[in-house]
């Protein structure tokens, strides 16, 4: 199968001197569930965030789709978000806008500017932002406020928000962190439906190995900045946990 | 020098200058024509700055605390000796002695006189406007009720005009918007117009626009907008500036432009206490017109001072009344559509 993406030499300094990513490289084939694992501050985030550019990588080459993204300014990073699609452990709806209305807003990279804001989304992309929510199972909430939902149902507004894009990769940082258990699973049995039925590549920031286990077809476990395992689930023994969590780490399950 | 040090010999340096001129002056008793020399005696104190950054330095160098230690120094660094009661410490008697000489000065530079106060001329004087003031002349009711009309839109009008050009220069004011060197230089010099804009007082900008487009409510209008405008963006700016980043980055990941960033991730967090700026701003401004009347911006402001000037003080009763109430009536409004909108 083709790379949809392939990262080389990844290098992030932060403007205050933090090295958060070491020469990170990896490659993420069309159609995988690859899960990011590491502790808090291992740079798991700031990896997801340099794919799409909400930050600047110092060095290395991001390669989308066969072009390299990494040197791109302004407008054409631009372009390559409208692609990429990505959600977040808070969610990041817009609370004083209506459930459908942020299902839309996935839509703005294609709308001139002026357009959007007037609201003149199409009748079609309306349609479209129903059928995604009712992909996720929330279409009777259309009409609700974002802020007037659970968490569950906020991040899988967000999902469709994402999906309205048509993007070919989904970034997922910590998704599930801040709910509880048993909606956690809901919104990865949604993901994993978006990564199967829509074929639609996924990376995922996790923290629990249950999930990685269950959900991930591929992982990749970085450390102080650097990649120090790739592979699939099944093959994270215990010693590898002890490498990537630190010695004495207690995995944690949850159901 | 670090900074903190800068602002501690900064401190002192203008203090020990005080003092120093102050003596100076009650040494010397320079004459009206010594006083007016802005050059040399503009020297004389910057004199005194340097003299006085030198002993804050010797006062370093022995260890002992001046005013400017205990002001400027972090507390990290500043170990306050807490026993030791004020009047044995230097800094103590810095501050003592040039609060003791700032207040004399005060008192003699007002010609504060307690002999004025009791003139019994003077106190009937005063007695006659009081008189007048609680026994106000109701005829002039239906005039000042018109005039203090023309001061409420006065002021309605400056605000709303005020709106459109504050709410764009609020995130052309934001540290968090504009970021990247063009950006920061747009946002350093927007920033510095509005400040000195700012600092000029709206009656101020009433007497330019009395000039410009002649006496009357125009030109007041004029004054409280310019103001309006700087205030109001300063205050967005600020609100802008706490937004949370969620929203935001979540539209940017979108692949959204600028524009609709700020439009569909900022905006709907600001709206409402933009509202609640900008109706405190309005009852503001009613209030300001009144004042700006006084130098020709027309309104109740300008009749008030009409009738003052011919000392009827039965009619400047009456109209001192109608301000009172608009101006208490506007007060409760604000601050209830403000709460309603929490
Ligand atoms: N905006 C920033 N400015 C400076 N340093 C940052 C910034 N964001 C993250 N860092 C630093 O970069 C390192 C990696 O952070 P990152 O957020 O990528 O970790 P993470 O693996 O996502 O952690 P968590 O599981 O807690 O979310 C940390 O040391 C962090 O302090
Ligand atoms: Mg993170």
């Amino acid at each position: 199968m083709e790379n949809i993406l392939e990262v080389r030499g990844l290098d992030k300094t932060y403007p205050n001197g933090v090295r958060a990513l070491k020469d990170v490289n990896f490659t993420v084939r069309k159609g995988e569930f690859l899960v990011v694992i590491g502790l808090s501050g291992s740079g798991k985030s700031t990896l997801l965030r340099c794919i799409n550019r909400l930050h600047d990588p110092t060095a290395g080459e991001i390669i989308f789709e066969g072009q390299d993204i990494a040197p791109l300014q302004g407008e054409h990073i631009r372009r390559i978000r409208c692609n990429i699609g990505m959600i977040f452990q808070h969610f990041n709806l817009i609370p004083r806008h209506t459930v459908l209305s942020n299902v839309l807003m996935g839509s703005l990279g294609r709308l001139t500017s002026l357009r959007s804001i007037f609201g003149l989304f199409s009748e079609e992309d309306k349609k479209k932002a129903l059928q995604y929510l009712e992909l996720v199972g929330i279409a009777d909430k259309a009409f609700i406020r974002a802020d007037q939902l659970s968490g569950g149902q906020q991040q899988r507004v967000a999902i469709a928000r994402a999906l309205m894009q048509n993007p070919r990769l989904l970034l997922a940082d910590e998704p599930v962190a801040s709910l509880d258990p048993a909606t956690c699973h809901t919104v990865m049995d949604y993901l994993k439906k978006v990564n199967e039925e829509l074929g639609i590549t996924i990376i995922a920031n996790l923290h629990f190995l249950s999930l990685v286990r269950q959900y991930a077809t591929r992982v990749i476990a970085l450390k102080a900045g650097e990649v120090v395992y790739e592979g699939t689930p099944q093959d994270i023994t215990d010693e590898w946990f002890q490498r990537i969590y630190g010695q004495g780490a207690k995995e944690v399950h949850i159901s | 020098m670090t900074s903190f040090n800068f602002k501690r010999v900064t401190f002192d340096a203008v203090v020990f200058s005080l003092l120093f001129v102050v003596a100076l002056v009650v040494i010397t008793k320079p004459d009206e024509e010594a006083m007016l020399m802005l050059g040399r005696n503009s020297l004389v104190f910057l004199g005194g700055c340097v003299l006085g950054a030198l002993v804050s330095s010797l006062f370093a160098a022995w260890g002992i605390k001046t005013a400017g230690d205990v002001l400027f120094t972090p507390r990290h660094l500043n170990k306050l000796e807490t026993a030791v009661p004020w009047y044995k410490t230097v800094w103590g008697w810095q501050m003592a002695v040039a609060l003791g000489v700032t207040f004399a000065v005060a008192i003699v530079k007002t010609n504060f006189s307690i002999w004025e106060l009791t003139d019994i001329d003077g106190f009937q004087g005063a007695m006659r406007l009081f008189k007048g003031i609680f026994n106000p002349n109701w005829e002039v009711l239906p005039a000042a009720v018109n005039n203090i009309i023309e001061t409420i839109f006065m002021a309605f009008l400056a605000t709303a005009l005020a709106i459109p050009l504050a709410f764009v220069l609020s995130f052309l004011c934001a540290k968090n918007i504009m970021k990247g060197p063009v950006s920061f230089i747009v946002y350093t010099l927007l920033r510095t117009v509005l400040n000195v804009t700012r600092s000029v007082e709206a009656l101020i900008w009433a007497i330019i626009f009395s000039v410009w487009v002649g006496i009357g409510p125009f030109a007041g209008m004029l004054a409280l907008m310019i103001h309006s405008v700087a205030s109001l963006a300063k205050q967005y700016s600020e609100m802008v500036e706490t937004v949370s980043e969620g929203p935001i980055e979540g539209i940017q990941a979108t692949g959204a432009t600028k524009l609709q960033t700020i439009w569909f991730a900022v905006v709907p967090q600001i709206v409402l206490p933009y509202i609640s700026f900008t109706v405190y701003r309005w009852d503001i401004n009613v209030r300001m017109a009144t004042i700006i009347g006084l130098v020709g911006g027309g309104g109740i402001g300008t009749m008030l001072i009409q009738y003052q000037g011919q000392a009827m003080w039965r009619e400047v009763g009456c109209i001192i009344v109608v301000i009172a109430i608009v101006v208490w009536l506007m007060d409760a409004a604000s601050a209830y559509i403000r709460e309603a909108l929490k």
